[in-house]
């Protein structure tokens, strides 16, 4: 095992201390050590006197709401934002990052959250776009490749390195991210967000990874808002708000509830009751619907109903249909086959604007793609479906004072964070723009929502109120359509449960009778998994 | 999560114009040191060319009747790009619209007075926004790119001007290629005698204030500013971005058309040859560009890129310093303005990052959408 013998001296290569030993004595000098990191943007503090210790073969996890200074921080140790003060120490040596390169050379890596690939290059190539090429670029594909190979059967990661990016599923390019930096000899892996697309399944094996890892003396920061997650596999978990550090504490022994109010700074409620259905008449049928491509089916004779005042939820993992359902059943793609029917009426939904005036809305999953215009006002973007109604404009000509006395309205009823309308949308953190997106959506009071991930990327104080809107709309009798990756946001919500995959709605399941092992087994396809 | 974000609104909003009188002020200096380090003295130049732009008052008004036509096709360009759609076709639409506007005004006759001058002036618009028109259809219903398409029609407005000046309109019995002398009850009126000023300044104004209102106060303008803000989330509001880009690309033209009818039918040779449109499609572009696509501010741009042409020529005959060089100043604002985008851009994401942990500065993996 030649390539295994390169692999070790390669995680020494650069560091004066030699090897990283596994399990190190308490007093040894940690892998690596931030201290008193201060950065500031014009009139913004993103970090102040952040002071982080990560040993060698621990496996750190770091929680914050967003705009904690996560990021920033780990901007900083990446290479991409240089602080304004304090150090950073690998294996107590001083290091001065200038840009990513230098980050990447001292064995710093990140796995972020959306990924860093080229979607149509193969494995091989993406690695090799990393490396600084003395000779020709992709002559060394070949042998980065076989390199792959090994480090992939070693950790059981496996990815073909030869398969083109686009061509993987999410899990797989996640493992090739991996793959990635484990080439690169990262002895510090950062890990962003990473179990937001994965099955609970997938989730236990990269969990068993990051302990392999470990075990080598390699140290891991694993960022994430699940907390369940974080305790079952951190060592430490670091806790940030407001640009500052509140607290580390060990995982054994800490709880959610002691966590999260260390995030928020207040008291979480967990538990989100789930009104009881009052199911009326059908609001929502589909029937039959098929959506293809040249070469792929996307969708394969979905038929489902949703209930006036019920909540259907549809897991499954991110790619297996989910968006190009929400596509079609909002207008934005015609299916090829099959209809939907709100309410009954004759009219089907065939433009947005057909799903709008059919009483329809929607919470986008991906709030930048679709849920807000980011470059314009906050008032832009609380008008933009209604704002040619005859109750806020005139022959064409928008009614400036009605406009903006609702958005005043809204601002205040939906609890947006913001000092006016006028403000740009970029300006707002994540849960306010989301706040933004529903107080738009909801507003009109629409009998059928469908929220598509309406929680990805929010923090819990944010969240809470997201699941607050839902459950309002259901006890006001409205039908909604949840589609989360995320089986515990299903469990909290839902009445009845389906699975997408590979574009079929596998099964619908009752969601008091249903078990999170039995959708998280139809998550991964079941009988076709095996 | 409440932040002093009206501050820095109100900084961010500042750094656009710091950056464009600041990229002026650079293209002056770079061009005055090149006059310098050729051995002519930079202060007479710069009087030269003062005098030149603003000298006296008849000079003044050349400057300002030549900004007329840059201002009307930086509008087009603003409106082209409130959808994100660019029009590099401008120069291109203005011909269109300078040779029909010249066949209303030389072929319909028998229309009195102010009236012939409104149908010639509209059917300019018409012919520069169909010109644009074309350009626009096959951008949404054959995907040509749009800056291609338009940049290329301009070498065919082109070289259809050259051929009707040579050809179906040249006047009988003159030597140059040029049309007939257009009828007075089609010319625009003097505003001051014996200059090249007309009254139609007023009605540029008047569309300066106009567009504006439009793109902030109206639904055209809503829809407009949202699916060149984010396309997709226009869509899913349902927005019908494809027409209201070709709208865009339309009214656009309409401008530039409008802009080519006024130069022959305001101009003091009352008459259309070939090189009449010269350069305006461009520097327009210019104009906008250093206007950040506000409205108003396309006033004052379009007067600085007019001043300084109108002065090169003074400044040419005084010391011989050729007038060109203005070109380098245009040159240099031009490169400031668009660079300084990408920093103002930069500023921007810094924030966001601030702001918000999730954003991503950069573009965002975006799924492609079947459509």
């Amino acid at each position: 095992m030649a390539d295994t013998d390169d692999q070790r001296s390669g995680l020494g290569s650069g560091v004066p201390t030699g090897a990283p030993e596994p399990d190190p004595a308490p007093d040894a000098a940690p892998l690596l050590r931030l201290s008193g990191i201060t950065k500031t943007f014009p009139g913004v503090v993103a970090n102040r006197d952040v002071s982080i210790e990560l040993h060698a073969g621990e496996i750190l996890g770091l929680l914050g709401e967003n705009g904690a200074g996560k990021s920033t921080l780990m901007n900083i140790v990446t290479g991409l934002v240089r602080p304004d003060a304090g150090a950073i120490e690998l294996n107590g040596q001083q290091v001065h990052l200038r840009n990513t390169q230098d980050a990447r050379q001292l064995g710093i890596g990140m796995v972020h959250q959306h990924f860093m690939l080229v979607p149509t290059m193969t494995v091989a190539e993406n690695v090799a776009l990393g490396m600084q090429a003395r000779r020709p670029p992709m002559s060394d594909v070949p042998r980065i490749a076989d390199e792959l190979r090994d480090v992939s059967a070693r950790y059981g990661l496996l990815v073909d390195p030869y398969a083109t990016v686009d061509s993987l599923s999410v899990g797989a390019r996640q493992r090739a991210e991996i793959l990635r930096l484990l080439h690169h000899r990262a002895k510090v892996l950062i890990f962003d967000e990473p179990t937001s697309v994965l099955t609970p399944q997938e989730w236990v094996h990269l969990s068993e990874v990051f302990r392999d890892l470990a075990a080598e003396g390699r140290g891991i920061i694993f960022i994430t808002h699940k907390l369940d997650e974080l305790l079952g596999i951190a060592d430490r978990c670091t806790v940030m708000r407001d640009g500052e550090v509140v607290g580390t504490i060990p995982a054994a022994g800490a709880d959610r509830q002691t966590l999260a109010t260390m995030m928020v700074g207040r008291e979480v409620v967990f538990r989100v009751e789930r009104p009881p259905v009052k199911a009326g008449d059908v609001a929502l049928e589909v029937r039959g619907v098929s959506l293809e491509t040249q070469d792929r089916r996307l969708l394969t004779d979905i038929s489902f109903d949703v209930h006036e005042g019920e909540i259907l939820g549809i897991v499954g993992v991110d790619g297996n249909g989910q968006s190009e359902l929400v596509q079609v059943l909002t207008g934005l793609v015609s299916a090829d086959d099959g209809e939907i029917v709100f309410h009954g009426d004759e009219r089907r939904v065939v433009t947005p604007r057909a799903f709008i005036d059919l009483g329809g809305a929607v919470i986008p999953e991906d709030r930048h793609g679709r849920g807000v215009a980011t470059e314009l006002d906050l008032r832009d973007n609380l008008m933009m479906a209604d704002f040619a109604t005859s109750e806020y404009s005139y022959h064409g000509v928008l009614r400036a004072a009605v406009i903006n006395s609702r958005c005043d309205r809204l601002i205040s009823q939906y609890d947006i964070r913001a000092p006016g309308w006028h403000i740009r949308v970029d300006q707002l953190s994540g849960g306010n723009q989301q706040k933004t997106v529903l107080a738009r959506e909801m507003d009109r009071q629409p009998s059928v929502l469908i929220a598509a991930q309406p929680t990805r990327g929010l923090d819990v104080g944010a969240v809470e109120f997201v699941y607050q809107q839902i459950n309002e709309h259901k006890r006001n009798g409205g039908a909604t359509l949840l589609i989360s990756t995320e089986l515990e946001e299903a469990f909290t919500l839902a009445d009845r449960i389906g699975v997408m995959f590979r574009g079929q709605l596998l099964r619908i399941l009752d969601a008091d009778e249903a078990t999170v092992s039995e959708v998280g087994l139809l998550m991964a396809g079941e009988e076709t998994a095996a | 999560m409440s932040r002093p974000a009206s501050s820095r609104v109100a900084s961010s909003r500042l750094i656009g114009p710091a950056v464009s009188i600041l990229a002026v002020a650079v293209g002056l200096a770079v061009s005055f040191a090149i006059i310098a380090f050729n051995g002519d003295p930079p202060g007479e130049a710069a009087e030269a060319l003062f005098d030149g732009a603003f000298g006296s008052k008849k000079q003044a008004a050349a400057t300002v009747a030549r900004s007329l036509p840059l201002i009307l096709v930086a509008l087009g360009w603003i409106v082209a790009f409130s959808a994100r759609r660019i029009n590099v076709g401008l120069e291109g639409q203005m011909i269109v619209g300078g040779i029909t506007g010249t066949c209303a005004a030389l072929y319909l006759p028998g229309i009195p007075a102010p009236l012939h001058l409104l149908v010639a002036l509209l059917v300019g618009i018409v012919g520069g926004a169909i010109y644009a028109g074309i350009a626009a259809g096959l951008w949404a219903w054959r995907g040509v790119n749009e800056i291609v398409s338009t940049l290329l029609m301009n070498f065919i407005a082109l070289q259809l001007l050259s051929w009707v000046v040579r050809g179906p309109m040249k006047a009988p019995g003159v030597r140059s290629n040029r049309s007939a002398i257009i009828p007075d009850s089609a010319q625009w009126p003097n505003l001051i005698e014996k200059s090249p000023l007309n009254i139609d300044v007023f009605m540029v104004v008047g569309l300066v204030a106009t567009v504006a209102w439009m793109l902030r106060h109206t639904t055209f303008g809503m829809r407009l500013r949202l699916t060149g803000a984010n396309v997709e989330a226009a869509r899913a509001a349902g927005v019908r971005t494809l027409s209201i880009s070709m709208m865009a690309l339309m009214v656009s033209g309409g401008l530039a058309g409008l802009a080519g009818a006024g130069l022959v039918l305001g101009g003091e040779t009352e008459v259309m040859s070939e090189g009449f449109a010269s350069s305006f499609g461009l520097e327009g572009i210019v104009v906008a560009l250093l206007a950040l696509n506000a409205p108003y501010a396309a006033i004052p741009a379009a007067l600085l890129l007019a001043s300084l042409r109108q002065g090169g020529g003074l400044m040419e005959a005084r010391l011989g310093v050729p007038a060109e060089l203005t070109l380098v100043t245009q040159g240099v604002v031009l490169l400031f303005v668009t660079g300084s985008a990408a920093v103002v851009r930069r500023a921007r994401s810094i924030r966001i990052d601030v702001d918000g942990g999730e954003h991503e500065p950069a573009v965002e993996p975006r799924e492609e959408v079947v459509t």
